[in-house]
């Protein structure tokens, strides 16, 4: 009995350690899900990997979100739950990114992306360049053979005229 | 261009918001730029064709628009890829990208129109008369960011960008260098085109004289 009691705890305890560790998310508002009343029920947001994660949110879920002018509202989900629907899906229209903290996919606060979180999306960059040096190589490879052609068309033409 | 691809990889710090991503902008701004340089180009070539009718503002405004659609092409492909990883969308509806994709769409109707139009007189003079109209969209894709407020950030440069939205020093100072390189870049395959193009119709004027001759051996 008492080793089942402390193998529970010792699982309980880790679980709560992991969940204590689970690092906040940042990205962009993909998605919000409201109830009958208006109420914000749920939420989606897309990392800068694409990776798309569901929050949950209850009253105790805590808002710092700015409007585009730069005003910070400052609430929670008990106190004002149809103004954060409205914020969340501002942001959506925006683009602004935002960053979660949340354990077991219940959001526990949501804030303007913190700065400072460095993101290694080293794939879209190196994207951006190999396709786009690849087309301007393409190019400039096409008008070298299209001169060539003209040329030796020319040169041709010019032996046939001065005979 | 060396110079610009060593300063955006290796001497340039990363942006503390977006990470390495962001680094998209000193591509991505300078063959913008480059794209808009080009219809000025096309449109100050055709109009100077309509005035004086030389052929060498012809072959310039073609040889504009094609680098130009190049550099278009260019700018939308790495909007695109930048704003998947900071807006979680490949395209939007969106002001800027919008009058960008029009503009990308004013070149190809413009190289369509020539490709397809039977050559000669009429076909350089309506072509001109595109070309002159499709400049008044760069302004548009300028300002748009700051007339309608969406997703696509401020002007960083030129004339319009206020203070607040102006980037840093070190930024600033890269993105110049390699709009420099990239503005190199446009003149250099603009040259290349226009030597082309000179090519093409000195091929027409001997393909010309050489039936010309025939005709008259015939006789």
């Amino acid at each position: 009995m008492a080793a089942i009691l402390a193998m529970s705890l010792f699982v309980s305890v880790s679980q709560i350690s992991s969940a204590e560790h689970e690092p906040p998310i940042s990205g962009i508002v993909v998605g919000v899900e409201t109830d009958d009343n208006g109420n914000l029920t749920r939420f989606a947001v897309s990392d800068s990997t694409g990776v798309v994660t569901t929050f949950t949110v209850f009253d105790g879920t805590e808002f710092g979100l700015e409007n585009q002018a730069g005003d910070r509202w400052v609430s929670t989900q008990g106190e004002e739950p149809t103004e954060s629907v409205r914020r969340l899906r501002d942001h959506r229209e925006r683009f602004a990114p935002i960053t979660v903290t949340f354990e077991n996919g219940t959001a526990f606060s949501v804030v303007e992306r913190e700065e400072g979180k460095l993101e290694s999306n080293l794939g879209y960059l190196f994207a951006v360049f190999a396709v786009t040096w690849a087309l301007f190589f393409a190019y400039v490879l096409y008008m070298g053979r299209k001169q060539r052609v003209l040329q030796h068309e020319i040169a041709k033409l010019k032996r046939s005229l001065d005979k | 261009m060396g110079v610009a691809l060593y300063l955006i990889f290796v001497w340039v710090p990363t942006e503390t918001n977006q990470g390495a991503v962001q680094r998209i902008l000193y591509f991505h701004v300078p063959v913008a730029w480059g794209s808009m340089l080009g219809i000025f180009v096309v449109s100050g070539s055709s109009f100077m064709y309509l005035w004086k009718k030389n052929e060498k503002w012809d072959r310039l405004a073609v040889a504009s628009a094609e680098v130009g659609v190049i550099f278009g092409g260019m700018m939308l492909l790495s909007g695109m890829i930048w704003a998947r990883p900071v807006w979680a969308v490949w395209w939007t509806g969106e002001a800027k990208l919008t009058t960008a994709l029009i503009l990308f769409f004013i070149y190809v109707a413009y190289l369509m129109f020539r490709a397809y139009f039977p050559p000669g007189a009429q076909r350089q003079r309506l072509a001109a008369i595109i070309g002159v109209i499709g400049a008044v969209d760069t302004p548009i894709i300028y300002f748009a960011a700051n007339l309608w407020s969406q997703a696509h950030p401020p002007i960083v440069t030129g004339p319009a960008a206020d203070a607040e939205s102006t980037l840093g020093s070190d930024l600033g100072t890269v993105l110049m260098a390699s709009t420099l390189a990239f503005t190199f870049l446009f003149i250099f395959l603009v040259q290349i085109r226009y030597k082309i193009r000179k090519s093409e119709d000195d091929l027409v004027e001997l393909k010309r004289a050489s039936s010309a001759s025939v005709l008259t051996g015939a006789n």
